[in-house]
């Protein structure tokens, strides 16, 4: 077999020039593999993706994304700014709330989607995708010179720990009492409600959002916090979890990735997500656009489908139906905990769930059955 | 998300404690043990370390001949597919059908139950060409 090995001596330099978060010395003596992952040096499993995927849902894992951004936008227009360059409507939550939205350029492809969360009416923080940051920073600024309002990027000082799964809620908060870091807070947090955390080490946020369909929060604290936090968790019982189970969770989820589902090439409404776009409001950044997308219509949906047999679906596969190509596998794997293959696909109008079509799996058609993500229904 | 790679720098750890001595090995991270008749195949250690969790294998039927480095059948992993290349011209006598159910055999067992197929070489003569055990560590460490 091939192994993608990276032998080539200029590998080292390029791997050294990849950031690093508050916690790769940790990971790196835990003995986590790690990866390039958006220029940074990422954890991509500890003991091993199935089991951590599985401690996901059926217990608590945490993961180290600290390389999502953390992008801070205050003053007295803050909200105004956050209004005119993502497409949900800020003005729909209150002080200590998230709303999950997109930012999109002005020919309303989507540049990113991502979680803002409102810590008062004057400072919000915006948690972009890595890859994305500079861009979501850039459209951020955009909307700033006729507004109170300053933009903040300061993804290299805060560490992002997401802790998910059933029992995750409670791990969190045996472990924020052991840092005298408060009692009850991720119990007390309602779904897409954001505190604050202060610690002897250092403050920041717990989120109840997430990425993996189980309940559990999303934590941004100063990076000094983020060790004993990080070793809290596990002493706690929380299983280490790298991105390989972070991904495999959130496609069972039906959630979609930028870079994969998602990128400036494909609207919201292609990607079923015109629930975060709100036009009945003030223009934002692609809103002309985005309406006459939503009034023609997309040409193709995001859909999930159910691959007959073991072998799984991957990214880039020719999606037929009745011998015509009517679309294309964004993401797939075997679904760790169905035991069996599951994917999502942009496929043309007006296909939908029920209808049969075949992958070209590698020249071998496959059959299968679209279907509504998510694949797995959790009481989150 | 981009390929799995890991940092070369971290990329060796004492390889040789994971490379049976008695077996023979191929560029593409195949082992091959001589049964006399047959050879078995599968893949090495080092190999399913960089694969991570396997959850599919596709190997051929029996009476399938294969040409020396011809691909005979893909190792999927929770993020990847890799193809499978014969180490020498054959026959298939027997695919492993435990990792039809099993397919973690291939990390948890490579050199044992994790074994991918057997097959009758057409041409011994190639089995002389294979890396042995010091061979392959060298090239795998670079």
């Amino acid at each position: 077999m091939t192994v993608d090995r990276g032998t080539e001596t200029g590998d080292e330099a390029a791997v050294d020039d990849l950031r690093r978060t508050a916690l790769t010395d940790h990971h790196e003596q835990a003995g986590a593999k790690l990866g390039p992952f958006a220029g940074w040096a990422m954890p991509i499993r500890f003991a091993g993706t199935l089991d951590e995927h599985a401690a996901v849902r059926d217990h608590a894992g945490v993961f180290d994304v600290s390389h999502l951004g953390t992008v801070f936008v205050e003053g007295p227009d803050a909200t105004a700014v956050v209004a005119a360059t993502f497409t949900n409507d800020p003005a729909r939550i209150d002080d200590g709330g998230a709303q999950y939205t997109l930012c999109c350029d002005e020919r309303g492809g989507i540049v990113d989607d991502l979680i803002v969360y409102r810590l008062a009416s004057d400072r919000w923080l915006a948690v972009p995708n890595a890859a994305n940051t500079a861009a979501v920073v850039r459209a951020l600024e955009l909307a700033t010179p006729d507004r109170d309002a300053t933009v903040h990027d300061r993804s290299g000082e805060y560490a992002v720990l997401a802790v998910q799964g059933p029992v995750s809620l409670d791990l969190v908060d045996a472990t924020l009492a052991t840092l005298d870091a408060g009692t009850g807070l991720a119990n007390g947090t309602s779904s897409f409600g954001v505190v604050p955390v202060d610690s002897a080490a250092g403050s920041g946020w717990l989120a109840r959002t997430g990425y993996t369909g189980e309940r559990g929060v999303e934590m941004v604290v100063e990076n000094a916090a983020a060790l004993p936090l990080w070793a809290g968790l596990v002493e706690n019982g929380v299983t280490p979890c790298g991105l390989g189970a972070r991904d495999t969770l959130r496609l069972e989820a039906g959630l979609p990735l930028h870079g994969n589902e998602l990128s400036v090439r494909t609207s919201p409404y292609a990607a079923r997500l015109g629930w975060a776009v709100k036009l009945d409001r003030e223009p934002f950044r692609g809103s002309s656009a985005l309406a006459a997308i939503k009034d023609r219509g997309p040409e193709q949906r995001l859909w999930g489908i159910q691959v007959e047999g073991r072998r799984p679906a991957r990214a880039e596969m020719l999606v037929r139906s009745s011998g015509a190509t009517v679309g294309y596998i964004t993401s797939g794997t075997v679904s760790p905990t169905l035991g069996r293959p599951i994917a999502l696909a942009y496929l043309d109008d007006p296909l939908g769930p029920g209808d049969r079509v075949e992958v070209d799996i590698r020249g071998r058609p496959t059959a299968g059955e679209v279907v509504k993500p998510p694949f797995l229904r959790r009481d989150g | 998300m981009t390929p799995e790679r890991p940092p070369p720098s971290r990329r060796v750890r004492a390889v040789s404690e994971t490379t049976p001595s008695d077996l023979a090995y191929t560029e593409q991270h195949e082992w091959i043990r001589d049964d006399g008749d047959v050879v078995t195949v599968g893949i090495t250690h080092f190999a399913q370390d960089q694969l991570g969790d396997v959850v599919f294998v596709d190997l051929p039927d029996p009476g399938a001949t294969l040409e020396q480095e011809q691909v005979f059948g893909e190792v999927e992993s929770t993020k990847s597919v890799s193809d499978l290349y014969s180490p020498v011209a054959g026959e298939i006598v027997e695919r492993n059908e435990a990792l039809d159910e099993q397919p973690e055999l291939v990390n948890t067992d490579p050199y044992g139950r994790g074994w991918l197929v057997t097959l009758r070489p057409s041409d011994r003569s190639q089995l002389d060409g294979l890396l042995d055990a010091d061979g392959y560590d060298a090239f795998v460490t670079g």
